[in-house]
């Protein structure tokens, strides 16, 4: 199966037998090397140097000889470097600020968009099927946030809701109107909550301390996206999470799906209603031993997140993360094939990087800038 | 109209005066905390004129590029015109931007402006933020 019928087809590109999944991975993979190869002469160099060609790669077992490009170097000030496409056929810039405060930016060429956009509607689709209802969105409008890279994943969404709203503003979040767009929405339309899920949590323990509990609709999905960690290092655990979901907004745990992805990447992982993650039948994930990552390690085993990408024609999309887990070839009982992945954590010394952890980081900051404000005499 | 300009796709392609100063006569740093570009400026000055200058940059494209262009377009030049440079002059050298690029063109501003006044106030900034790379 070629890219473009994976993606005119996301349903049957996902549930294609798994003999066939790792056959059609390696061939779209092998084809989209090959063009790197060619073309970029930074990602050619690299393959020089481990002597490895297009030709080389025939099966799977072959997919981790190709050469990644560690996500770090999205930061660097030389990442020209890394482009095939030339900055004039770039079209849209997405970035992610961490904790270190320096921006990583992915620059995507025409083609890339196109395919990522098709793509990401298409695992919504498949995964979601919703098209109409209203979504309550915990997080910036891509007006106030353009480039950030979850916002924007988010955002493809929107569009096949009826009413929706953003609901962080000047990097501000009030729960107490999120809870009015759910009572104006009741009986209206199915409500749907998407945002990270720090930002789902202040919602719940603002429900928590008012001892508000509420019934959403049978169809209601909460999709997330962004991380478990907040900006302070602190996680918050998905279980207590789901429950405090079904307890105060009555949502069941299958129509609560998480989704993981990083902004370098074209691959999005969602969940299905058993709480496995399935990469996209147009990437491979690689899990690689930590402390060389040139070899791949088994199914089961947790290791380093490599990424291997074939809709990427801006830059190679064949990527060593900063995450460490695991992959699952198990069948999923949804149906769908391939891989399923799981992050754990970060690298040992990588910084805290997401769009989630800055958004939590302003808003937190513009409190603590709030509570220290000097009264005004006659505006207090 | 392309969304970049030929001015930037070659300076962001090959940028010019990449690099830090270490003996630098003057450090001037500015970055935008919400959208994280920054641009760290080095230069040596001689008779109050940039004799030799580098630039850091990290951000978007258009960021990048034009902290390469004001270098070329500031070295040899007194730091008076330096100081008059501002966001319309650079969009100008820079052969136009997108709207969505116009505040790279005042964060340039900025930054030249701040290297004149550390200079002249014997002030050196720290610079950018740490790149775990």
């Amino acid at each position: 199966m070629d890219v473009a019928r994976m993606l005119g087809a996301p349903g049957e590109a996902m549930r294609l037998p798994q003999d066939q999944w790792a056959t059609s991975v390696t061939d779209v993979l092998t084809h989209t090397f090959a063009v790197h190869f060619e073309q970029n002469a930074f990602f050619r160099a690299q393959c020089d140097a481990t002597d490895v060609t297009p030709e080389q790669i025939r099966s799977r077992a072959d997919l981790p000889r190709i050469p990644l490009l560690p996500v770090s170097m999205f930061k660097r000030p030389d990442a020209h470097l890394l482009m095939t496409a030339s900055l004039s056929d770039v079209e849209l810039e997405i970035r992610s600020t961490g904790t270190g405060g320096v921006p990583s930016v992915a620059r995507r060429d025409t083609d890339t968009v196109t395919r990522v956009v098709t793509a990401i509607s298409g695992a919504y689709r498949d995964f979601f099927t919703i098209s109409k209802g209203a979504g309550l969105f915990l997080c910036p409008s891509t007006a106030e946030s353009p480039e950030m890279g979850m916002v924007k994943v988010f955002n493809l969404l929107n569009g096949v809701f009826d009413d929706h709203v953003y609901l962080v503003r000047d990097y501000a979040f009030d729960p107490q109107e999120a809870m009015s767009y759910l009572d104006k929405w009741d009986g209206e339309m199915t409500r749907h909550i998407i945002g990270p899920p720090f930002l789902v949590n202040r919602l719940l323990r603002y429900l928590e301390l008012e001892e508000i509990e509420t019934k959403l609709d049978p169809e209601s999905l909460v999709i997330t996206l962004g991380g478990w960690k907040r900006y302070t290092g602190e996680s918050i655990s998905r279980s207590e999470f789901d429950a405090k979901l079904q307890r105060y907004l009555g949502i069941a745990p299958e129509r609560i799906r998480d989704m993981y992805g990083m902004i370098e990447s074209n691959m999005l992982a969602v969940e299905c209603e058993h709480h496995r993650k399935h990469v996209p039948p147009w990437c491979y994930v690689s899990i690689r031993d930590v402390t060389d990552a040139s070899v791949e390690l088994a199914p089961g085993q947790t290791g380093g997140i490599a990424i291997l990408d074939a809709l990427n024609t801006a830059y190679p999309g064949f990527l060593l993360s900063d995450d460490i887990g695991e992959v699952d070839e198990s069948g999923c009982p949804c149906g769908r094939t391939g891989q399923t992945v799981s992050f754990r954590r970060r690298r040992q010394g990588a910084e805290l990087g997401c769009c989630a952890v800055s958004i939590e980081r302003f808003i937190e900051s513009q409190e603590i800038v709030a509570e220290c404000a000097v009264p005004v005499p006659g505006q207090e | 109209m392309p969304r970049f300009s030929a001015t930037v796709v070659d300076h962001f392609t090959n940028p010019r005066n990449c690099g830090e100063i270490a003996d630098a006569d003057v450090r001037a740093f500015v970055g935008n905390p919400v959208c994280g570009d920054q641009i760290l400026l080095t230069a040596r000055i001689s008779d109050d004129t940039i004799t030799e200058i580098q630039f850091q940059a990290y951000g978007c494209s258009a960021s990048l590029a034009v902290a390469s262009l004001l270098t070329t377009a500031v070295e040899g030049t007194g730091l008076d015109s330096v100081s008059e440079l501002d966001a319309a002059r650079i969009e100008d050298l820079a052969g136009g931007f997108a709207p969505d690029q116009r505040h790279v063109a005042a964060l340039c501003a900025d930054v030249a402006h701040r290297l004149v006044d550390n200079y002249r106030r014997g002030i050196n900034d720290e610079g950018l933020a740490s790149c775990d790379l």
